[in-house]
């Protein structure tokens, strides 16, 4: 399943054989894998050796075995390469007693910033991610969306070239869930900037990432780029109807279509003049037609098919 | 005529090397110490009680200590001021302990090793906010009395001088031992509550017990070996050339020496293996 | 009609500090979405709804009876609370069964529910590992199984998805859908919409201590004419349809944004829904897709809370 960049690209993350060992636990499992620049979706159940993996990118843990490459540094230089990364973990992380901007010029400094620097950095990125007169106030007040903001802008001060954000939108309300998201998506879009999001909300990874790589059991079970590993599904069109369901699929079918009722709507094999017969259909039944288009595998079921056949094998 | 958006910002400057980045943990660290109450009180009672201690000591030598022959063995009376025991284990305690146990307890400290510096780079750095607190009492008040003494005439200059350079050797020791050993405690607990009480264990509950048992009826002085402060005694005796001690000065100094550097390398391998990451 | 949950201006403060003010809703059968920003009430509501708080005002009926202090209606309800601690020592096997022991149950029937219940949500295999090794979607089904293993009739979750993976989403979501087929009621909250829509399109919006809408999401998008509703058609022939379509009165507005597309707005979209088909089939004019941008319950979010 292991897909190559297509040829030019750069490559972002290359392993060789990369394994780590915690006990008998082997997290991370002779993985070799060639991750090009963009916008990247790493997913995988739990235990699939995600967090281990990016702890292994950061340079926080020393593989057992195998190398890895990211932005073309070997991870064994752990301080070179960490100037080059930005990364915000999942869980809280804040020095409760510091204000937002002291914290995040702070984490500036420590990055290499000049004092002077580092606060006008620190003012930029909060105001980017939309932290305003809250930033004077200690971290310990603050609510868990601006938290999540403050930790983004932490990890943006020092204007890394690769951000590794790990379940982003954590705790947040659907408010928070969408600025959260714009702003993933406005970085992973700026130029020369790239992103590994590790989520478990894999519509979230379908409407940013370019490319997607899936880890199980420590293993890569599938990478690609996210259009080609989606489509290439059945081309079938997917309508959801309102009236007689029952009705309009024996009557697509009586017009010598493939048509077939599923929880999610109507199926009809797609060929040509298929969507006049749908109309004719919906017409001739007065059913109104509440959605009409391509059928696209989503990311999710992708994944559970690929997970299950994973575990098919392993047994 | 010209407008800019507020927008994703690209960075100009380069970034300065790691000392840098150490000092910029330092100077923010110690800017919060002198910020706390706590702090402060401990410092100026601290400093207070030791140094006006250590001077009475001196203006009163003749009245209170008769037999104490005006040389350098003087020294090892305010060098031996049990005020410095407590207020060194009280700096400690309030701020020693907190220094690891905030950041694990936080997680902040993945928020510092995400950071391009080592882990080396950040104890190096926790160390050198604890030590100068812990020196304000240990080291400070020590150098100061052989200089007031000289200043007053009691002693003559060449005594003086020999003793400021002693006393820094002596205090530095005592420094380093506690900055290590209190890291290392901070570094094992999330709770600094916890580390706090594991300094103030180690000093009480290794020292009075030591005591007892080195005296009647149990007699028993090997036993004093176990009581940093007692170790740090007996180096400072031979330092000053002081009455010797019930135990030999070398091994004292060997057993503070070790046990620093070992609580040092188990704070270093702590960092290094500690699984930030709960979930 | 009466609602499993029929709620009539309850109102709940913490000293000055807002939990629910004037929130009423009739909500039920099958399963609910509880939606709303953080501190709009959500947990105040659980709360109340499994008899832990009493409102300062209104009424409040669960299954036809008020929740609190009321032991008989507590056993037929399931909770799953949103936090994640278990007492880790147990196995998944033994937290199940304390809790139906708690419920009164006999030991030997208790051991019987709580592996049935476990097997419902999938964790069998892990069953008798103590819950503190469980990871964040193993901990959730858990919880899960300890709502369910007493057979109540309705089921209050919140945040029964956060943290989980897909598996154990989607086997979450299976075992809630299943519950509701079997006819059983489900409250659950959740931040993520897209995953309430998998399930249900009863929602209830929460915003500030007041339900601000109830019911189906599609008629509560309908209700909200400040935003026409819009329909995009993917066509060869953008301008020969808005021609077509130019006759429905409803029409807000007909825009072609790209060569092959058309985006009608209208302020009745059942009424556009229902001559749609026809005007098609008339004019044998080429529609490829049709879909609707801001028929979701994100967009009814967007426009009611902001």
């Amino acid at each position: 399943m292991l897909r190559r960049p297509v040829e030019g690209t750069i490559v972002l993350v290359e392993t060789k054989n990369l394994t780590k060992v915690f006990g008998e636990v082997r997290a991370v499992d002779d993985l070799s894998v060639a991750i090009p620049e963009g916008a990247i979706g790493l997913v995988g159940p739990n235990g699939a050796g995600k967090t281990t993996f990016l702890r292994l990118l950061l340079s926080l843990l020393q593989p057992t075995a195998g190398t890895a490459k990211v932005l073309g540094r070997n991870i064994l230089d752990g301080v070179p390469l960490r100037e080059r990364i930005g990364y915000m973990p999942e869980h809280d992380c804040l020095i409760p007693d510091m204000t937002g901007v002291g914290l995040v010029a702070f984490m500036g400094r420590v990055s290499g910033l000049d004092a002077d620097s580092a606060i006008g950095r620190a003012h930029d990125v909060l105001q980017f991610v939309g932290v305003e007169e809250e930033r004077y106030r200690k971290v310990a007040e603050y609510s868990t969306g601006m938290k999540q903001k403050v930790k983004l802008a932490q990890s943006m001060v020092h204007d890394p070239q690769l951000y590794i954000f790990d379940e982003p939108t954590t705790g947040l309300d659907p408010r928070g869930r969408t600025e959260m998201l714009d702003l993933v998506r406005a970085i992973a879009s700026s130029p020369g900037r790239n992103v590994i999001l590790s989520s478990h909300l894999l519509p979230d990874v379908e409407t940013i990432c370019k490319y997607v790589v899936i880890l199980d059991g420590g293993h890569q079970i599938a990478a690609g780029d996210l259009h080609d590993l989606l489509t290439g599904a059945a081309d079938r069109l997917r309508i959801d109807i309102r009236g007689d369901r029952e009705a309009f699929v024996q009557r697509l079918r009586e017009a010598g279509l493939e048509a077939e009722a599923g929880p999610t709507g109507v199926h009809v094999g797609r060929r040509p003049g298929v969507e006049a017969e749908v109309f004719q259909a919906a017409k001739a039944l007065g059913a109104e037609v509440r959605y009409m288009g391509r059928e696209i595998r989503s990311l999710e079921e992708f994944f559970l098919e690929l997970v299950a056949r994973n575990e098919g094998k392993g047994a | 005529m010209s407008i800019s958006l507020p927008t994703y910002t690209r960075r100009e400057m380069p970034l300065l090397g790691r000392r840098h980045r150490v000092r910029a943990i330092i100077t923010t660290g110690l800017r919060r110490e002198f910020k706390r109450p706590a702090v402060l009180v401990v410092i100026g009672i601290g400093v207070g009680v030791t140094i006006i201690s250590s001077i009475v000591i001196v203006l009163f030598a003749g009245v209170f200590l008769q037999g104490q022959p005006l040389d350098l063995s003087f020294f090892f009376t305010p060098a031996s001021n049990g005020a410095i025991l407590f207020f060194v284990t009280l700096m400690a305690s309030v701020v020693g302990s907190a220094l690891i146990a905030d950041d694990l307890q936080s997680m902040a400290l993945t928020l510092y090793l995400s950071r391009p510096i080592t882990e080396g780079d950040y104890l190096a750095a926790k160390a050198a906010i604890l030590a100068p607190m812990i020196s304000m009492i240990a080291v400070f008040p020590l150098v100061l009395t052989p200089l007031v003494a000289a200043l007053l005439g009691s002693f003559s200059w060449t005594i003086a001088v020999e003793a400021i350079g002693l006393s820094f050797l002596i205090g530095s020791l005592f420094t380093a031992f506690y900055t290590a050993a209190t890291l290392a405690l901070s570094s094992l607990t999330r709770r600094k509550s916890y580390a706090a009480a594991g300094v103030f264990a180690l000093t009480f509950g290794l020292t009075i017990p030591a005591g007892i048992l080195a005296g009647p009826p149990f007699n028993n002085p090997a036993v004093l070996y176990a009581s940093p402060w007692e170790n740090y005694l007996a180096v400072a005796r031979a330092a000053f050339g002081a009455p010797s001690a019930p135990i030999d000065w070398r091994w004292s100094l060997a057993i503070l020496l070790v046990a620093t550097a070992i609580a040092a390398l188990a704070t270093y391998l702590r960092m290094k293996f500690v699984e930030v990451v709960s979930g | 009609m009466t609602g499993v949950v029929e709620a009539a201006g309850i109102s709940k403060w913490y000293g000055e500090v807002l939990g629910l003010n004037g929130f009423s809703a009739s909500f039920g059968p099958g399963i609910t979405g509880l939606v709303g920003p953080n501190g709009a009430g959500k947990s105040t509501l659980f709360k109340l709804l499994i008899g832990q708080l009493h409102s300062d005002q209104g009424t409040l009926r669960l299954l036809g009876e008020n929740p609190w202090n009321n032991v008989p209606v507590k056993r037929r309800l399931g909770y799953c609370p949103e936090h994640n601690t278990l007492y880790g020592w147990l196995t998944g096997q033994q937290f199940v069964e304390a809790l139906l022991r708690l419920d009164g149950m006999p030991r030997s029937r208790a051991e019987k529910a709580a592996e049935d219940a476990l097997k419902l949500v999938g964790l069998s295999s892990a069953a008798q590992r103590p819950t503190r090794t469980y990871s964040r979607g193993m901990r959730q089904r858990a919880k899960l199984a300890q709502a369910l293993a007493h057979r109540p009739e309705i089921l209050i979750l919140d945040e029964p998805l956060s943290g989980a993976d897909p598996l154990a989403r989607v086997q979450i979501l299976r075992t809630i859908s299943d519950f509701a087929k079997a006819g059983g009621h489900v409250l659950m909250s959740t931040h993520v919409l897209y995953e309430i829509e998998r399930v249900t399109n009863n929602i209830v919006l929460i915003n500030n201590g007041k339900a601000i809408a109830a019911g189906d999401i599609h008629s509560i998008r309908a209700l909200i004419d400040e935003h026409p509703h819009a329909v995009r058609l993917e066509t060869p022939q953008p301008r020969q349809l808005a021609q077509a379509l130019a006759r429905m009165e409803h029409i807000v507005s007909l825009e072609i944004p790209e060569e092959d597309a058309l985006l009608v707005r209208t302020r009745k979209p059942d009424a556009f829904y229902r001559e749609l088909p026809a005007i098609v089939a008339d004019t044998r004019l080429e529609v490829r897709s049709l879909e609707s941008p801001d028929d979701s319950l994100d967009a009814v979010f967007r426009y009611l809370v902001g």
